[in-house]
């Protein structure tokens, strides 16, 4: 008889220490939400890449178990193996080194042959501070309303980088806000691409991009850290990791290493990330109203920064001679969703002229946005940090 | 000399933004907070009370004091030197140090050679590793109180906007640690103050960002300019096709329509094929780090 009640007392115990005993309804839902980015990324290919490994975080990081056990398996107990693989968002040093993979993957030809474009990578960072007006309304304070703000960035590892900075507690609303609208700007941009151009305007045709030099490409990023580090050097982590990579690309002798940066290393550190900020989201620490209020100000910073970057288009025409017009769909490129924007504009653009590509004048808005968010984010860091 | 004027621009540009960034430079060692007279406040490892100095690290780096000398004498730079070899003596990045005035010197590291005069002014500098270079110095006023401190209001800081030092007697006594508690980011307080719609700070921000794209639109203009002349000048020197099309500005597809056209007429005429064989090694660079040929070892038998 004691032994059956032993026995029973044990299994109790076990009982109590298991995710089915320990969950709870925020367990569930957020259970949900990481199967649905799964389902989004497998079925409708959406960003899959990153919406895997997030998706998949997330039903890691809500499997309930028992908090007051000290088993070390949650992302937030010291020491756990998953805290000591998020200490690279917690930290900051993940997005750099994304952004070191992304400057060795990323050809900036676009942008030398037609430096005008950059305006636009400019104007589109208008999302970010919109969103930052915002925030501030909605009651959150600057340094939060500033780490809202960056998601209209459009870039997933400067988004990490700001917040883990500015407001780390609120470091897994904003990553998911940033990841999952990037993976639908194939669904927000075109009707604002619509709205805001005429048919006329959607036709214009570009001029063919000149070749550019190997010299040029070498230049570029040796200018362009030394003119926006020394502008805003509290962005020197992104900007000079993103032009370090591009170096290593375009010197021609550094072969082995570009493509170290570009293929194993980014994909490691995705992986790290991705799978880290989905584990982040803890239903205890991310169910909750700021969440909702962040995904509604990030799906607002994606259309001003996608409104913007048009408008700023039509106004650059005015002063432009005939020849020299830039197609308005190319505007919406300026967030830095790269290359996600740039197809749109391309597939949008193809919609109304079958022979107008639009592609390769869209990679300069875009590659410029990869700049200017990381530009607008040292500024962020400088006065909020 | 259209280049040469927009050269000129990016240089003056470069410049005004250099110079707008001229400030006065802190030093990495700050003489923070001193007491001269300890009746009831902090009590040293051997029980004591003594008037303390309180050395402050104003960088973002782990600096190492020891070396370097404290002194309350003007005409004796090098009066206490601050043993070397003392893991303590490593100060973390906007940490302190604090050194007893009891003149006690072999109490440790962190006891001087000298006291503090509470009935005179009282003058004491920290100087660099050669005895020489004057790291901080501060002149503590005769009359303060006992048990009160004088120094600065926020750790590290020593002059107001206009440059004049801000050295006073503190409301609170903090050995060894924050003379200011920062119980919110300053920066973020003020902001929410002056900028409660964030309108100033976005067009700031904007101003920089398009400041930041302006100089690269710039300098990718000027150089573009430059590589295309230099580019047409070695292809009209080269007498090819390429030369003939930049001389007859003929568009680049009625050029290949062209070319086109005189290929399959030549194709047409031919009766010898144009392919080369040769016996030629054909040469190929490659050096020890971009060859796994080169990095393989032969295993040990």
């Amino acid at each position: 008889m004691n032994t059956l009640l032993s026995l029973a007392d044990n299994l109790s115990k076990f009982w109590s220490y298991t995710g089915f005993f320990n969950a709870e309804i925020g367990h569930i839902v957020m259970i949900l939400i990481g199967l649905v980015f799964i389902y989004l990324a497998i079925k409708k290919e959406y960003e899959p890449l990153l919406l895997i490994p997030i998706g998949f975080g997330i039903l890691i990081g809500n499997i309930p178990f028992n908090e007051a056990a000290n088993l070390q398996v949650g992302i937030y107990e010291e020491g756990s193996v998953f805290n000591i693989l998020y200490q690279g968002v917690v930290k900051g040093w993940y997005p750099p080194l994304i952004f070191l993979g992304i400057g060795a993957m990323t050809d900036f030809s676009a942008l030398i042959a037609n430096p005008k474009l950059i305006l636009i990578g400019a104007a589109a960072q208008f999302g970010i501070f919109g969103a930052y007006i915002i925030a501030l309304q909605m009651g959150f304070a600057p340094n939060e309303a500033g780490a809202i703000g960056i998601i209209g960035g459009a870039d997933g590892p400067t988004a990490i980088f700001l917040t883990s900075k500015l407001a780390p507690h609120l470091l897994g609303a904003v990553a998911i806000s940033a990841y999952s609208y990037m993976a639908l700007v194939p669904v927000i941009q075109p009707p604002f691409m619509r709205m805001l151009t005429t048919p006329k305007e959607r036709v214009i045709k570009m001029k063919t991009p000149r070749v550019v030099s190997q010299t040029e490409k070498i230049m570029f990023p040796i200018m362009g850290l030394l003119m926006t580090a020394f502008l805003v050097p509290s962005g020197l982590a992104l900007l000079g990791m993103l032009f370090f990579g591009n170096l290593l690309k375009e010197s021609g002798v550094t072969r082995r290493l570009a493509e170290t940066a570009r293929g194993p290393l980014v994909d490691t550190i995705t992986i790290l990330l991705g799978l880290t900020v989905g584990a982040s989201t803890q239903a205890t620490t991310f169910l909750r109203v700021e969440s909702v209020k962040i995904f509604a100000i990030g799906a607002l910073s994606f259309v001003i920064a996608t409104c913007t970057g048009i408008l700023f288009v039509k106004l650059m025409n005015l002063f432009l001679k005939k020849g020299d017009k830039i197609n308005p769909l190319v505007g919406n490129a300026g967030v830095s969703a790269v290359p996600d924007a740039a197809r749109i504009s391309q597939t949008t653009g193809l919609e109304y002229d079958p022979s107008n590509y639009l592609l390769m004048h869209a990679m300069g808005p875009n590659v410029a946005g990869v700049i200017g968010s990381a530009v607008a984010a040292g500024i962020m860091l400088g006065f909020l940090y | 000399m259209r280049y040469i004027k927009q050269l000129l621009f990016l240089f003056i540009a470069v410049v005004l933004f250099t110079a707008c960034s001229s400030e006065i430079k802190s030093t990495d060692w700050v003489i923070n907070e001193v007491m001269v007279v300890n009746e009831t406040n902090f009590v040293d490892d051997f029980g004591q009370r003594n008037g303390w100095i309180e050395i402050y690290n104003t960088t973002a780096k782990t600096q190492d004091l020891g070396g370097r000398y404290l002194t309350n004498d003007p005409d004796n730079p090098t009066k206490y030197a601050i043993p070397r070899g003392d893991v303590l003596t490593s100060i973390k990045p906007h940490q302190h140090a604090l050194f007893f005035a009891d003149e006690m010197p072999f109490n440790g590291t962190f006891h001087l050679n000298f006291k503090l005069d509470p009935t005179q002014e009282n003058y004491i500098a920290l100087y660099d590793n050669d005895g020489k270079t004057l790291l901080d110095e501060m002149v503590i006023p005769a009359g303060i109180a006992a048990d009160q401190t004088y120094g600065f209001a926020q750790d590290g800081v020593k002059h107001n906007e206009k440059g004049n030092i801000i050295a006073t007697t503190l409301k609170r006594v903090t050995p060894s640690s924050n003379n200011a508690v920062l119980e919110e980011n300053p920066k973020i307080k003020a902001l929410a103050e002056s900028d409660p719609w964030g309108g100033m700070l976005t067009i700031t921000s904007m101003l920089v960002v398009f400041g930041g794209l302006i100089l690269l639109f710039l300098a990718f203009r000027l150089s573009g300019s430059i590589a295309k002349s230099m580019t047409q000048k070695k292809v009209a020197q080269s007498g090819t096709l390429s030369a003939a099309r930049s001389h007859s500005h003929l568009s680049g597809e009625v050029l290949a329509a062209i070319s086109a056209a005189i290929n399959e007429l030549k194709e047409d005429q031919h009766d010898i094929e144009s392919t080369i064989l040769t016996i030629n090694q054909v040469k190929r660079n490659f050096s020890p780090w971009s060859t796994k040929r080169q990095s393989l070892r032969e295993l040990p038998r």
